[in-house]
């Protein structure tokens, strides 16, 4: 029979601090990143859904932390590919689920970002029901274009319902950045498609038909006009719904400019990438861009056969028998020197956290869960 | 008065008529033969003990224990004994000794046997079980019928083994109230045919791990799997009458019961055994302030018996599964029940909120209830009042032929109360013309 | 001259008188048959490709363009080897080999087209099997037969195509041996070529 600790939460932070603080004595630089990360590595091997209140970086060396940048919390939605609800009620439901999560987040995070796909083929009931329903979320929203929301009238009635594809703005010391980064080199002209079918081209994401993303030429250049107002140390948050990296050409997890668009951000000293489209717990990172992808609320993708990165702890296969298993929504957690938490919150599974300590470590601290079921 | 007068006086007829209508009424055994009437009753509702034991020689022929009960996959059969209890005659008989005595509760009142009554379906179709003191539990107490085949028992699944679990509701405060084992193995330590019957079993004094092994080898015994719907699964195309096989056509089909009660030759339980989010915890009032509450308390580490304590006695038993994992997504969830015999282990769910297997449909068919937690496979099903009555005769083919007349007693019993009232029926959901999480989204707060 | 009515009627006539003499002339010509017969049935096949623009297209080379299709295993080596001369039903060639291919990569290509389509899937739900499995990936064909619990039996893959048909895309089942069943299947074991067999793997 074991016996019990019986320590209540504020003891265990109290001591937690204790400790901290008692190591900070003496020790140089790297050793203290050592004692934090173990801390930080403790509280999330107990499986504990909540980031504890105590967040050593925070704490880590105020003097990184710049312009004033604060820790606070986002909520994501993304991808829920409606239907008109006569059609396939099964998606409205599990956007309704979502926007039901969030709002009973305690306390509310400071605003919602919806990832992009909102409707499944582009046509106004879908884009209108999505709207409606995204109308009931408490926090303030902020949201992205996808490729099924686009192709089948160009965005017009995205753009009537949602305002500019692309924007920025500055919040708690965060620069955030929206992308429109499904842009599609013209296939359909030639071959003398309606706009159905168009969009039933674009729809398939292993339809070879169309062309591949990209953030284009106009874009890149008003993204380098608009971070030009801000210093190497900013934090940059870049929201886009292709990975602006390469991952796999076949599924358009892939944006053509990619490298391009990573010139622009090289010169960061750590930007963030949230991308949407993929459908899965996804990381990756290239120099100084940490890349991390969104759920969806309607099904989960498989992992590709190839490219994937390193960084990448896949989610256990879903199981086809739950249909929202691999589905979920999640918020992200942001950290004074520029880096986040993303938070997965996977339906009937324990959330993932995908930490700051994770990516700036290259994977050697903080590692989450191993999946039980590898995918095929 | 002349008795012809009478006759003639209409008046006089009339008074004749309802002293004749009274006499019938009062004489005459009630029209819906109740016959639990008759069975002699111990302190907390159950039948008594030696009603109980007369009942349960008639059930059980007699078995070499030491083999497969006939038609079961030896495979799969050995599996389920553990290797430090094996199967022998002493040890069966020594546990049927103990699963019927009061002694081993601390006021002398319950057994075993008390909530897990032979005449009952071996439950005691309570929503929630009685104790010592006629204390209340928040739990509803499942059935020992083939409880040999569950992975986990109660359920939580707190308890790996039959040989576990029957040591624990002796020591709840509650359920049989001794403060610890030793004071059960005092209870009895003195009988000399207890101290006979132990060594013979298991060669040794008697002790507290020993009650365990040996009730829990009497509950191997306890296989019940003979229904007509196993006939039929065998070949006996006549089994079941034609609307159980439409039942069981729903049942693998737009039902999609199959998903998560699975039957199998090798599993023919009719449960995954694993742990699920229905939505029937979430109908406590206060369901998600609990939730959250419990996510922040169990960041302690308590012990088994305050795990027991906090899982049975406290509000906090709500949480299920979660109360013995602390993962979140075990948040009211509790395991998949057995299917087989399910007719006659009324009212149903964990803490049993549902009277009839018409208002467990209605519960699945109107896709649960929406909580955080809810289990992504529970969804409106769409189903019409004569696919109901199908699943719920499918479900009544599952039950023993050994229980026959109890299974019959409950379709009629069932059927009265279903016809009724059906509480949890709500067409709206069922057809889809409403969606689970749209109030929820909107904020609209369900009335309760 | 008067223009009343008679006349107008008159000079309509002529006109007729005219043209009904020209068109007679045109046709005094003997046509010669073959060439008429290839323009009218050419004629005819205009006008049904036009009334019918979907199945007019090559609807083969349509589907690969869409959708990567796993090419048949190459079967030349057949006609190496020395004993095929003296055989009679081993006398292969290139003809033999190019009507295997093609044949099977058409019933693949079938396959992918009704793979693709929630409405050739029969769903009611617009929900089509690449929407889970693009390119079939995640099907893994190869690991069964295996006992599927919440199936109650073992399955095959067919057992499972029929799942998948009747829960996610909420259609009717498909008989075991309608041509749809057998299309889904040869794609989703034509997209898994090369991988390793390993029954029961869960």
């Amino acid at each position: 029979m074991r016996k019990a600790k019986h320590k209540s939460v504020e003891t265990r932070h109290m001591e937690e601090r204790r400790e901290l603080y008692e190591s900070l004595k003496n020790i140089d630089r790297r050793s203290f990143l050592k004692v934090s990360a173990v801390a930080l590595g403790t509280a999330m091997a107990s499986g504990l859904a909540w980031p504890h209140s105590f967040q050593p970086a925070s704490v880590l060396s105020p003097s990184t932390s710049s312009q004033g940048a604060e820790s606070f919390r986002f909520a994501y939605i993304s991808d829920s590919h409606l239907y008109k609800k006569d059609l396939n009620d099964r998606f409205v439901r599990a956007l309704l689920r979502s926007v039901d999560d969030v709002n009973s987040m305690d306390p509310q995070p400071d605003f919602v970002f919806y990832g992009g796909d909102l409707a499944q083929l582009g046509q106004v009931e879908e884009l209108e029901l999505g709207a409606q329903i995204l109308k009931d979320l408490k926090a303030p929203l902020k949201i992205m274009v996808g490729e099924h929301d686009w192709y089948l009238d160009m965005g017009e009635k995205w753009q009537e319902l949602f305002g500019e594809p692309i924007q920025s703005w500055d919040h708690k010391g965060f620069h955030f950045v929206i992308l429109n980064s499904v842009i599609e080199k013209d296939f359909w002209t030639e071959r003398g498609m309606k706009p159905m079918e168009r969009m039933m081209t674009v729809a398939g994401l292993d339809n070879g038909m169309q062309s591949s993303f990209t953030v284009g030429s106009e874009q890149r250049e008003w993204l380098k006009n608009d971070l030009s107002k801000y210093s190497n140390d900013t934090p940059l948050i870049v929201f886009s719904h292709s990975p602006l990296y390469k991952l796999y050409k076949f599924w358009n997890f892939w944006t053509d400019d990619a490298e391009e668009v990573q010139a622009i951000l090289k010169r960061f000293k750590s930007v963030v990438v949230i991308h949407g489209h993929t459908h899965q717990l996804l990381t990756n990172r290239i120099g100084n861009i940490h890349f991390h992808g969104l759920l969806s609320t309607a099904w989960p993708w498989p992992y590709a056969p190839e490219g994937m990165p390193e960084l990448t702890i896949e989610m256990s296969r879903p199981d086809p028998f739950n249909p929202n298993d691999g589905c979920g929504n999640g918020e992200v957690i942001t950290h004074t020197d520029g880096l986040i938490d993303k938070v997965y919150s996977l339906w009937n599974r324990n959330p993932i956290t995908i930490s700051s300590t994770y990516t700036s470590s290259w994977g050697k601290r903080d590692r989450p869960p191993m999946p039980n079921r590898p995918s095929y | 008065m002349n008795f012809l007068t009478l006759f003639k006086n209409q008046k006089g007829l009339f008074i004749l008529c309802l002293l004749l209508v009274g006499a019938v009424v009062l004489l005459a055994p009630k029209a819906n033969n109740d016959q639990t009437s008759d069975i002699p009753k111990g302190a907390h509702g159950e039948a008594t003990m030696e009603y109980q034991l007369q009942e349960l020689d008639k059930l059980m022929p007699k078995v070499d224990v030491s083999e497969t009960p006939p038609g079961f996959d030896p495979v799969i059969w050995d599996a389920f004994i553990p290797e430090d209890n094996k199967m022998t005659p002493e040890r069966v008989a020594l546990g049927r000794k103990l699963y019927f005595d009061t002694r081993l509760s601390k006021d002398n009142s319950v057994s075993c046997a008390t909530c897990h009554d032979v005449t009952r379906g071996f439950t005691d179709q309570r929503d929630v079980s009685e104790g010592i003191g006629g204390q209340l539990g928040r739990r509803n107490a499942p059935t020992v019928l083939n409880a040999v085949l569950l992975q986990t028992l109660f359920l939580d699944g707190r308890s790996p083994s039959l040989d576990h679990q029957a040591k624990m509701p002796i020591t709840n405060p509650i359920e049989m109230g001794f403060p610890d084992g030793e004071s059960a193995v005092e209870a009895i330590k003195d009988d000399v045919e207890y101290q006979k019957a132990f060594q013979e079993a298991y060669g040794r004094d008697i002790n507290y791990e020993d009650i365990g092994r040996a009730i829990g080898a009497f509950e191997r015994t306890l296989v019940f799997l003979d229904s007509p719907f196993l006939r039929f699964l065998s070949g006996d195309k006549d089994a079941i009458s034609t609307e159980e096989k439409a039942g069981w056509v729903l049942f693998n089909g737009k039902a999609r019961c199959v998903s998560c009660h699975h039957l199998s030759p090798s599993n023919p339980l009719g449960t995954d055994n694993r742990f699920h989010n229905i939505g029937v915890a979430a109908r406590q009032p206060d369901f998600e302030k609990l939730a959250r509450e419990g996510l922040k308390t169990l960041a302690e580490d308590p012990t088994e018996e305050q795990l027991e304590e906090l899982a049975l006695n406290t509000d906090l038993s709500e949480l299920g599964r979660f109360m013995v994992t602390k993962m979140r997504s075990d948040v009211g969830t509790f395991r998949t029940s057995i299917l087989l015999n399910i007719g006659i282990t009324p009212p149903y769910m964990h803490d049993g909120s549902l009277t009839t297997l018409w208002d467990v449909i209605d519960h699945y068919n109107a896709g649960g209830e929406a909580n955080p937690f809810l289990d992504g496979g529970i969804e409106p099903l769409a189903l019409t009042e004569a696919e109901i009555n199908q699943l719920v005769a499918f479900m009544f083919s599952m039950t023993d032929d050994r229980f026959t007349e109890e299974n019959n007693r409950q379709k009629k019993e069932q059927k009265a109360l279903a016809e009724k009232s059906r509480p949890e029926r709500d067409e709206d959901m069922a057809f889809r013309r409403k969606l689970a999480f749209e109030d929820r989204a909107k904020g609209i707060k369900k009335q309760q | 001259m008067k223009i009343n009515k008679t006349t107008v009627l008159l000079i309509i006539m002529l006109i007729g008188a005219i043209w009904v003499f020209w068109s007679c002339e045109q046709e005094a010509e003997e046509p010669d048959s073959a060439t008429t017969g290839q323009e009218i049935a050419d004629s005819h096949m205009a006008q049904w490709k036009r009334k019918n623009p979907e199945r007019a297209k090559d609807w083969v080379a349509e589907e690969k363009e869409r959708h990567k299709i796993m090419p048949p295993a190459d079967n030349t080596d057949i006609l190496k080897g020395q004993q095929a001369d003296g055989h009679t039903y081993g006398r292969y060639t290139e003809l033999d080999i190019l009507t295997w291919a093609r044949e099977t990569e058409k019933f693949v290509v079938e396959g992918s087209r009704i793979f693709h389509s929630a409405d050739l899937l029969g769903g009611t739900v617009g929900v089509s099997c690449d929407m889970c499995h693009p390119d079939a990936a995640n099907t893994h064909p190869e690991t069964y037969p295996k006992f599927q619990a919440q199936m109650g039996r073992v399955a095959l893959l067919r057992d499972m195509i029929n799942w998948c048909i009747e829960n996610p895309v909420r259609g009717a089942r498909l008989d075991a041996d309608s041509p749809q069943m057998r299309a889904l299947e040869a794609y989703i074991w034509a997209q898994r070529k090369g991988k390793t067999l390993n029954y029961g793997k869960h």
